[in-house]
């Protein structure tokens, strides 16, 4: 019963948001979805390793390697973006196995420090490598408006394209998590060791899950870009826009669920770009006072994120869920 | 040929020896006791079995096959099961706890569902599919290690303390469990404290102290031996 409102709400939602650029002609407005969905995407893929346990602060990575993949094979070489996202996929996959490559044998807190080192080396290579990167001056995508150049005149397709890539990554992680992979991850995370005493290769199931992860997000930097024009070693690695902000995200929506990531990236994009115009200009900073106090009130008070306040509701349909996609698809 | 072949373990952890050259074989199809007093080395045993850590010296054989240098996921693969004394269900419902371990062999959920169902049924846990495990009694939990061990299709099952911290009826509603999975076919190994457990259902009973195997036989042989009643009740005996 309730699985079949959210559904019903779910769909509402959806073709609201379809309508939205019909009736709002403010760039702004149009921005502002366009970059919610864009969070929500990242902070979906972001949430694939967190199915695991995982924690990572460096997501940052393989987004730059998808924008720089993307926009370097564009500009340079005059390959369409729409190509391009293949290799922003794969460069950035294999970002996420060097990575993971001294993650073999460590977990948790050094994953998480490994991940930002990682973010951090990448900027100073793009930095430093100017006959490929053009170094801190960076990469200008050429305003050529086109589909085939994945640019265009207004804002709209952009929308949508965003839209498109929050709903499918946000399938993708909930097929992810009712999978076996997704079982195993979270396995892992609960207790490491009697997973793999059960014949869980709990090492293998973090590799995948950063495997995802790493592509899905490096796509997702191609599509930036491409939205941006502007490609840049200093904004592309940063810290705090790509690597903290998905994980602020997932923290405060609901860690290593499938809705967390959502409702994260709705309620802080708008929040975080609220408080960057108004505090920002009153001193520096202090948009991440209260971003930061939001977040120590989160992780005092509601461990779970937002979501494990719906706990009664979202319960009974995770329990449903569980039972039914898996019998749904075989049934098909 | 025996199931399972363990020559010379031992386990050192710095310079404490935790375990120390144990031998012994366990035959196909037999539910051996493994008793000594709190420290003796019981648990180590079963983690040096399943491969939670690595032995110092020494091998371990399933089947004749070598299994000293495999990681914990792999000889649970390879038929070894095993539960924790200390119960560690997973943050998830009972039944997609015992769903892991079969996903663990067949990426398919619609089957390691099936299986889940199967095993919960044989261990009485059906009505409990959909509950957290946090929320139910210790007797209930241990039950669950058990069906999530059993999940795995083991061989050899290692079964550590599955009795203890239940109060009496719970033992006796606990028990005919143990026999019913060798019934299945699984050859068992139990840590256990009840001695009555112990005896009504070990065919043989290994005793350790100090990480050393002092005696073995039936558990009338056993309570016999002079060796194990020092260790017990610590009284003299120059023999051992």
């Amino acid at each position: 019963m309730i699985t079949k409102k959210l559904y019903v709400i779910g769909a509402f939602v959806f073709l609201l948001l379809l309508l939205i650029p019909l009736f709002f002609e403010s760039t702004f407005v149009l921005h502002m979805y366009t970059l919610i969905f864009f969070y929500t995407a990242l902070t979906a893929a972001w949430n694939i390793p967190a199915f695991g346990g995982q924690l990572s602060l460096g997501h940052a990575s393989f987004f730059g390697i998808g924008a720089y993949a993307g926009a370097i094979l564009y500009v340079k070489y005059g390959v369409s973006p729409w190509i391009g996202i293949a290799a922003a996929g794969a460069f950035a996959m294999l970002g996420g196995m060097v990575l993971s490559l001294p993650l073999i044998r460590l977990k948790g807190p050094f994953f998480t420090l490994a991940s930002i080192a990682f973010a951090e080396v990448l900027r100073m290579i793009a930095i430093d490598w100017r006959s490929l990167t053009n170094g801190s001056v960076g990469i200008n995508i050429p305003f050529k408006p086109a589909l085939m150049n994945l640019t265009f005149q207004s804002g709209k397709p952009f929308y949508y394209i965003s839209l498109t890539l929050a709903v499918v990554v946000v399938y993708l992680t909930y097929r992810i998590r009712y999978s076996a992979l997704g079982f195993h991850l979270r396995a892992a995370a609960s207790d490491d060791e009697a997973a793999k005493a059960l014949g869980v290769n709990t090492s293998l199931a973090h590799f995948v899950a950063l495997m995802w992860s790493s592509a899905i997000t490096g796509v997702l930097g191609l599509f930036y870009v491409f939205y941006i024009y502007v490609l840049e070693p200093q904004t592309i690695f940063s810290l705090d826009l790509f690597s903290l902000q998905p994980a602020l995200n997932g923290i405060i929506g609901g860690m290593g669920t499938v809705w967390g990531p959502v409702i994260g990236a709705v309620l802080m994009t708008p929040l975080g770009e609220f408080l960057r115009f108004y505090l920002g200009t009153i001193q520096q900073g202090l948009n991440y006072v209260v971003y930061g106090l939001v977040l120590v009130a989160t992780v005092r008070f509601i461990p779970g994120g937002i979501v494990s306040l719906l706990a009664p509701m979202m319960k009974r349909k995770s329990a449903e869920k569980a039972a039914k996609p898996a019998i749904e698809k075989e049934a098909r | 040929m025996s199931l399972l072949e363990v020559k010379q373990l031992t386990k050192r952890f710095g310079g404490l020896v935790a375990v120390n050259k144990m031998t012994f074989e366990i035959n196909k199809g037999e539910i051996v006791g493994l008793i000594g007093p709190n420290g003796a080395g019981k648990t180590t045993v079963f983690n040096l079995i399943s491969g939670i850590f690595p032995a110092s010296e020494g091998n371990i054989l399933l089947n004749g096959r070598e299994l000293k240098r495999m990681p914990a996921h792999r000889r649970s693969l390879a038929g070894i099961g095993r539960t924790f004394q200390v119960v560690r269900p997973f943050e998830m419902t009972v039944l997609e706890n015992v769903m892991v371990p079969a996903l663990a062999r067949n990426k398919s959920t619609k089957l390691a569902r099936q299986k889940a169902e199967k095993v919960l049924e044989m261990m009485g846990l059906d009505q409990l599919s959909d509950s957290e495990p946090g929320n139910l009694t210790l007797a209930q939990r241990k039950r669950i290690e058990v069906a999530r061990a059993l999940a795995t299709d083991p061989e050899l099952l290692l079964l550590d303390e599955v009795l203890a911290g239940l109060n009496p009826t719970e033992v006796a509603e606990n028990l005919p469990i143990i026999r019913q999975v060798r019934d299945s076919g699984v050859t068992i190994i139990f840590i256990e404290h009840l001695m009555d457990a112990m005896m009504s259902v070990s065919e043989r009973v290994l005793v350790m102290d100090q990480g050393a195997l002092i005696s073995s036989g039936t558990p009338a042989e056993v309570t016999q031996d002079a060796c194990v009643i020092k260790a017990y009740l610590g009284e003299e005996d120059p023999q051992c």
